[in-house]
């Protein structure tokens, strides 16, 4: 496609387009992207592996209050560093390109902190802090506003959010497709 | 197999109810054994064996399973593969997909080009990493498979082919995308919300583009070429375009006044005439005044049906989510962080205001509660303080009302005794008089508003529903000072209707309609005027001052925050001007388009340097269906003049494509029986009752069985529900069960290995 010092060849950039949701062009955008991260350690080793902190460094996952989640969740490693390909996974789901029912696959394992498959009480907790951030709801309005939440989506009534009662509500919700996205 | 040896090795020991289990799932799972190690010494990890967990867990079990063997993993991946693209391709899909995914052992025996190519494409919905993914789509390409056959193969190809060209579209589309940075920059800064609204003006931006589009091909482009040289002496036309003359060029150009009115800008100048000519002999025909009429028509009709579009999709969207406010909370706490904020202020703002919805939803909760204790004088006072308001804000509407009519007739008498002959040696001052209507109402949109915020405080209403009511009103007091305007310009062209005989009337303008355009050209202008002035002079200073001093009155002049209600209000205005107008000045849209165009630049500025981030959420979905309501009921507030001027009001005598016409209407009239008889009969009968009434019954018979299917929907929703509910009810107790067996038999084993090792050692000891 005549990419001039392109550090992909066309195969894996065909690999990567059938794999993600990106054209070729948003690939290489996308490596762009990652290599500004850390030029020289990019630019030597164009699949390196950065550390979380230094993927950390992309603004919109900086000041996310899930961005060591969501490292963590799309790191091949399970420890929040992140190759290209890992990134590139990361940005193929954050784009305006993939459904609904991928998004919510991701943001499901982005919210279970504890790795159970369900979002409990506790899960929830942590969501609720990590959202509001430096300011405090106090223990009552807390336990409240968990209990509302559990009404509303805990169809079988067992205390915790299933996957599927999860995709229930992210398929009602109409926000979550345009909040859940990160231009690259 | 691993699982295999442990099995064989269990067998001898394991007893009874266990093994009968583990075979259990050992045939419809055929690699859940790890897990069962897992229960084992787990039991309340039992629910990971539900098989509703399977289908998920399988996809996140991947890792965990890549230890025992490469041929489990693979069957593992397939598996879930085709489970997890059941799900996520189901909605949308056509039949054969589902097909194809429900049938995963089938697929693997059968594939052809087609299937694999499909299943690489569903890859990409899992969630494992980049490696895992390429490993699959090798061994899917090195799969043998079969060709496809002939016509198959044939439409396969076609299909490959076009989704080939689709990326290829989309990847140049992606390079043009107006304006792609600096949304990402708003994003970033203030959320989804406000985007919804920047994408408002880039929607309003092609619409216009595309009004302005089909009236330059069908109107501009024809007058243009086709420009009519006979010019009869006597007729009333002449005159209009023989009048004379003489005044300032800047004036001319800012008033529409002057050599302007006899451009393509305004009505006037279009000619009443059906250009011909020939090519090889055949005579062609274009009739100007049709195409006119025929132009505005299908552009009315392509923004009422775009507008319809993008509403319904809201409405239908907010019909889902709302089968009652039920999922507000989940809404706010999994979609409340916009992903796409990158700016650590905005990201502080945003924490707090998360928090203050969530304590806002909480509070809610409690003044509900409240509402119902209030006491009975309390609620009296409020209703009464809520009338009061009430007639207020009526009062206040008809009041600027009357100002309007007041200052544009005051005005236009004012122009009117200028002296006619005398050179304007005050063109400034008659300036100001010929913009003090526009002014006026600019004037009024801006203070009025101010007034209504205020009282809206005093009637305690929820936040949701002040943001809701004073956007009622505002929009009231836009569209009723303009109607006011419609109103007065009415009486102005109407005077002549008695003596048709004479070209020229005393006290009446020439071409009535050219200067209806001029008119509201002078208030597309005004408007635009200000809100440049506004944002840069008086706004931008203010942001200044907060910025940078730091006492309490500065901050308290200079904070502002970015109302989205407001600056939608603006554009829907300009718009609204645009709709108003084009068909007395075919040139608006596209003055329009570049309002648009300049507005999203200057709303930009106001958003991004004037503002401070909201603390308001604005929530994306919401504001859109907000925007298209309010800009169906301007479009409608538009079209009804429009509607009326085209098929009531007498068209000018000296100039326009429909001089000489009792009127617009009348045209399309004469078109319709000069057209054959047949399309005729048609028409004809589409308006009888032979007609209507079957078409009225089958209407409602279809309304009434669409009625029927979502109640009972509905009801289907409840039941299930409920069943639901039930269901894992059963499951929370039969797990609870299982578990405590399983306790109970692992003792029970312990005991007896116990025993037997008491009773072996007991041998031993005896044998020795």
């Amino acid at each position: 496609m005549g990419q001039g010092k392109s550090q992909f060849s066309e195969e894996e950039l065909q690999d990567y387009e059938d794999l993600t949701y990106f054209t070729k062009k948003e690939v290489l955008y996308a490596h762009q992207k990652f290599k500004s991260l850390a030029p020289e350690k990019v630019g030597h080793n164009k699949n390196a592996k950065l550390p979380m902190t230094k993927i950390l460094q992309y603004p919109e996952l900086g000041v996310n209050p899930f961005g060591d989640r969501i490292c963590k969740v799309f790191s091949s490693s399970h420890d929040g560093d992140c190759t290209f390909e890992d990134f590139l996974d990361m940005m193929s789901v954050f784009s305006d390109a993939a459904p609904k029912a991928v998004k919510a696959e991701h943001a499901f394992r982005i919210f279970d902190f504890d790795g159970d498959d369900m979002l409990g009480t506790s899960d929830l907790r942590q969501v609720v802090n990590r959202l509001i951030g430096s300011n405090q709801l106090s223990e009552i309005e807390m336990q409240h506003l968990i209990q509302k939440i559990l009404e509303e989506a805990d169809l079988d009534d067992d205390g915790a959010l299933s996957f599927a009662e999860f995709e229930h509500i992210i398929d009602k919700s109409s926000d979550f497709a345009s909040a859940f996205r990160i231009r690259l | 197999m691993s699982g295999g040896d442990r099995n064989r090795k269990k067998a001898p020991r394991a007893q009874g109810w266990e093994e009968a289990g583990a075979e259990f799932y050992q045939e419809s799972y055929p690699s859940t054994d790890t897990d069962f190690d897992v229960l084992q010494r787990d039991p309340n990890q039992l629910t990971t064996l539900l098989p509703s967990k399977q289908t998920r867990a399988a996809a996140t079990t991947i890792k965990r399973i890549r230890t025992t063997t490469d041929t489990k993993t693979f069957r593992r991946q397939t598996s879930s593969r085709s489970r997890r693209g059941s799900t996520t391709t189901r909605r949308a899909s056509t039949t054969a997909d589902v097909q194809v995914s429900m049938l995963p052992d089938l697929s693997e025996n059968l594939s052809n080009e087609q299937r694999t190519w499909e299943e690489i494409m569903q890859i990409k919905a899992l969630p494992i990493s980049m490696a895992q993914k390429k490993e699959m789509k090798a061994k899917l390409q090195s799969e043998p498979n079969l060709r496809l056959q002939g016509f198959e193969q044939l439409k396969w190809k076609r299909r490959k082919i076009w989704k080939k060209f689709q990326t290829q579209i989309k990847e140049s589309y992606s390079k043009l995308e107006l304006w792609r940075n600096d949304l990402k920059k708003i994003e970033g800064n203030c959320g989804t919300g406000v985007v919804a609204y920047f994408l408002f003006i880039k929607w309003l931006l092609f619409l216009n583009f595309g009004i302005f589009t089909l009236v330059f091909l069908f109107v501009i482009l024809p007058s243009i070429i086709f420009k009519d040289v006979a010019q009869c002496d006597d007729c009333c036309s002449s005159i209009y375009f023989n009048q004379t003359t003489d005044s300032n060029i800047v004036l001319d150009l800012v008033q529409g006044t002057g050599q302007m009115e006899r451009t393509i800008l305004f009505y006037g100048i279009y000619s009443n005439e059906t250009f011909s000519y020939e090519i090889n002999g055949t005579k062609l025909y274009y009739d100007l005044p049709l195409a006119y009429i025929a132009v505005t028509i299908v552009y009315f009709l392509l923004s009422l049906f775009a507008i319809v579009k993008s509403a319904a999709k809201g409405f239908k969207e907010r019909l889902v989510e709302g089968e009652g406010q039920f999922y507000q909370y989940c809404n706010l706490i999994f979609g409340g962080w916009d992903f796409c904020i990158h700016n650590d202020k905005t990201a502080n703002m945003k924490h707090k205001a998360i928090f203050n919805e969530i304590k806002g939803l909480l509070e809610i909760e409690r003044r509900e509660e409240e509402r119902q204790n209030r006491t009975q004088q309390e609620r009296t006072k409020l209703v009464i303080v809520r009338v009061f308001i009430n007639i207020v804000v009526v009062a206040v509407l008809a009041a600027s009302a009357a100002a309007i009519y007041f200052v544009f007739d005051y005005s236009t008498e004012k122009v009117k005794n200028f002296p006619k002959d005398s050179i304007f040696n005050s063109s400034i001052e008659s300036l100001l008089y010929e913009f003090l209507p526009s002014l006026s109402i600019v004037f009024l949109n801006i203070i009025v508003p101010l007034i209504f915020s205020f009282l809206v405080d005093l009637e305690k209403y929820s936040p949701i529903n002040v943001i809701r009511i004073t956007l009622v009103r505002t929009v009231f007091l836009r569209l009723s000072s303009l109607f006011v305007l419609y109103a007065s310009l009415y009486i102005k062209v109407s005077c002549d209707s008695e003596n048709v005989s004479s070209c020229v009337s005393l006290d009446c303008t020439l071409c009535w309609e050219s200067f209806v355009g001029q008119q509201i050209y002078k208030l597309v202008l005004t408007d635009f005027a200000t809100h440049t002035l506004l944002t840069f002079f008086i706004n931008f200073p203010r942001a200044l001052i907060a910025k940078n001093c730091n006492n309490k009155v500065a901050k308290i002049i200079g904070a502002q925050d970015f109302e989205l209600p407001k600056h939608v209000l603006d554009v829907i205005y300009s718009q609204t001007l645009c709709w108003l107008g084009c068909f007395y000045s075919p040139l608006l849209p596209a003055i329009a388009t570049i309002i648009c165009f300049l507005m999203f630049y200057i709303k930009k500025f106001s958003c991004l340097i004037n503002s401070t981030p909201s603390v308001t959420i604005y929530r994306a979905s919401r504001s859109n269906s907000m925007f298209m309501i309010v800009l169906l009921l301007s479009y409608v507030f538009a079209v009804i003049p429009i509607a009326y001027g085209i098929g009531e009001l007498l068209p000018s005598e000296s100039c326009g494509p429909f001089r000489a016409l009792p009127s617009v209407w009348s045209y399309i009239v004469n078109v319709f029986s000069s057209s054959p008889t047949w399309l005729q009969s048609i028409l004809f009968f589409i308006g009888t009752a032979g007609f209507a009434v079957p078409a009225f019954v089958v209407l409602t018979l279809l309304l009434y069985y669409y009625w029927a299917v979502n109640s009972a929907n509905r009801h289907m929703v409840v039941v299930l529900k409920n069943q639901l509910v039930l269901e894992g009810h059963d499951k929370q107790f039969l797990l609870d069960r299982l578990s405590m067996f399983i306790k109970q038999q692992q003792e029970s084993q312990k005991r007896l290995r116990h025993a037997e090792m008491m009773r072996d050692g007991e041998r031993i000891v005896s044998s020795n």
